[in-house]
């Protein structure tokens, strides 16, 4: 008895329970609508139906079903947001790294850092894709922005977290400042790059699919766009809803294992 | 004398508080230093933003982007736009803050609900807020056009429905943050307290009001600092899907459509007012309600 009680819970038990109560809620939801408007599948279709339309060989556009469209249209999106993620955290990380070594520089930077993460930087989007005029080289522009200030920001209060004790250790030793950075400041401030990582990696794609929608020429977003405007079967929509939601959730777990895999000792502390 | 005891001790645990929680407190305390230090901490952000705006205005900055002034206009030009249409503006910004800080209000009640459901039933409680955490991940993309669809037959307005549907959108991006931030401020308390009202016999409610709810505050506002910003990201994004034509985001959209540039710019420099606008009002918000609570 003890026994089933302890299965039952259970962190996965929970989660599972609660994954068969969103979806019994959803069916439910889609049924009620079902039976009342007069497109169900605009509003809310049956989950069935949509896994039914991604391994459904029909065409949708001549000449790909709506799984192909989606997943070729990903990566076109996928691609752009990861190379604007990797640029920006590069760069982010950098920026952290002088402001922590040269103190005008924190000054200069500091007050906008704090002002950029009150801007609505995805409202911009259209005016960078107006600046840039080439639909790729905005999209990853917009993620590298978007993922350069939590990372800046995070990575700078993981500088700031290091113990004086160590510093005066270090001191103490007469290590040069090169290796102060290396074996001291750059190990410590990790667990709290990847905090910065963690919260952009969303944003990031979520960015790239925005700004698809403002161009035709491919991705996700314009796919999105196109099926709502009746283009194509509505069904390729809900498929993107889906696949950028969990891609999404899963830029999130990825880089909580990258970080496992970069630092399997540490554990952030907050 | 037992009571002027525990006066005493609960004194000095706020005090231990908010010298954690609190930034404030370590500024006025290099105060002295701050003569020195402070004058270059204001000039040095000051004069980059100066040197910026300069090449700006003397056309280097476009010879450095690659653009023209017909795409990024001159700062004197896009000040002429916002001082010309002050009225047209108001009536978007209205639109953009009804959605922002009404999704914001609703969403974060909502999220301070969950909060609580979660704290009174913590094992289950918990994993719904993980799962929930989980749709942060969701892109605000994904959702606006969804919402959209549901609410298409709640008003013959276009007007009325797209407000809902922009709301609502902003509710979900807020609530989440808000419901995990009050889980913790209910459950993260600090030691001994729960036993010392254990020890007064002190019904689960008396221990909510007195104990769990205030101790939520400071993490009200850390959930708050997070939404502020997300509330008008989203308000502007959904704008975008919207089906009315109104609205900060929608004018920023509208102005690129129709190669109208500087109009684009001027929304854009209004949408980062309203942003700094609002956090400003959250932070001032927070200095005064915590600090009530400090000298309590």
């Amino acid at each position: 008895m003890n026994r089933v009680k302890r299965v039952l819970s259970s962190k996965q038990i929970v989660t599972f329970v609660w994954v068969i109560g969103l979806i019994m809620a959803w069916e439910i939801g889609a049924t009620v609508v079902q039976q009342t408007k007069r497109t169900p599948e605009y509003v809310l279709p049956h989950i069935y139906q949509i896994i039914d339309s991604v391994f459904s060989p029909n065409l949708v556009n001549g000449s790909q079903t709506a799984a192909q469209i989606v997943l070729s249209n990903a990566a076109v999106t996928l691609v752009r947001a990861g190379i604007g993620f990797i640029i920006g955290s590069v760069i982010g990380f950098v920026l952290a790294l002088l402001m922590n070594m040269f103190l005008p520089v924190e000054k200069i930077a500091f007050p906008y850092l704090m002002i950029i993460q009150m801007i609505p930087i995805l409202g911009m989007a259209p005016i960078i894709l107006a600046i840039t005029k080439d639909i790729d080289k905005s999209r990853i522009v917009i993620a590298a922005i978007l993922t350069f200030y939590p990372v800046a920001t995070n990575t700078l209060a993981g500088f700031k977290a290091v113990e004086k004790e160590k510093l005066e250790l270090m001191y103490s030793l007469a290590a040069k400042k090169a290796d102060v950075y290396k074996k001291l400041f750059i190990p410590s401030s990790i667990p709290y790059f990847f905090t910065g990582l963690k919260i952009s990696a969303p944003m990031a794609i979520t960015a790239s699919i925005l700004v698809d929608t403002l161009q035709g020429g491919g991705g996700l977003g314009c796919m999105l766009s196109q099926s709502l405007k009746h283009a194509m079967s509505i069904y390729v929509f809900w498929q993107i809803v889906f696949f950028s939601a969990i891609i999404g959730i899963l830029s999130f777990y990825l880089m909580s294992a990258i970080e496992k895999l970069v630092s399997p000792y540490k554990k952030v502390g907050r | 004398m037992e009571n002027g005891y525990l006066n005493t001790k609960s004194n000095s645990l706020n005090v231990k508080t908010s010298e954690g929680t609190d930034p404030n407190q370590v500024k006025s305390r290099s105060k002295p230093e701050l003569n020195k230090d402070g004058v270059t901490t204001v000039i040095y952000p000051v004069l980059f933003g100066v040197f910026i705006l300069l090449l700006w205005q003397t056309q280097l900055l476009h010879k450095i982007l690659g653009t023209d002034t017909f795409t990024l206009p001159l700062p004197g030009r896009i000040i002429n736009i916002i001082l010309g249409n002050i009225p047209e503006i108001l009536k978007n910004v209205q639109a953009t803050v009804i959605v922002a800080a009404g999704g914001l209000v609703l969403g974060s009640a909502l999220g301070y609900l969950l909060g609580i459901v979660a704290m009174a039933f913590p094992q289950w409680g918990y994993g719904g807020i993980s799962i929930a955490s989980a749709f942060t991940a969701v892109p605000i993309v994904a959702i606006a056009p969804i919402l959209n669809n549901l609410t298409k037959d709640f008003s013959d307005d276009p007007n009325a429905r797209s407000m809902l549907a922009k709301t609502l959108v902003v509710m979900i991006t807020c609530t989440v943050s808000m419901s995990i931030n009050a889980y913790r401020g209910f459950t993260e308390l600090k030691p001994y307290s729960l036993d010392l009202m254990k020890s007064y016999a002190a019904s689960p409610m008396t221990v909510f009001l007195k104990l769990r709810m205030p101790n939520s505050l400071p993490y009200v506002f850390t959930a708050l600092r997070v939404s502020v910003p997300t509330s008008i990201i989203s308000a502007l994004v959904s704008e975008y899907f919207a089906e009315y034509i109104i609205g900060v985001g929608r004018q920023i959209r509208e102005g690129i459509v129709l190669a109208q540039y500087a109009t684009a710019w001027a929304y854009i420099i209004v949408a980062c007012a309203i942003g700094i606008l609002m956090y400003a009002i959250l932070l001032i918000a927070e200095g005064i309600i915590l600090k009530d609570r400090r000298n309590r």
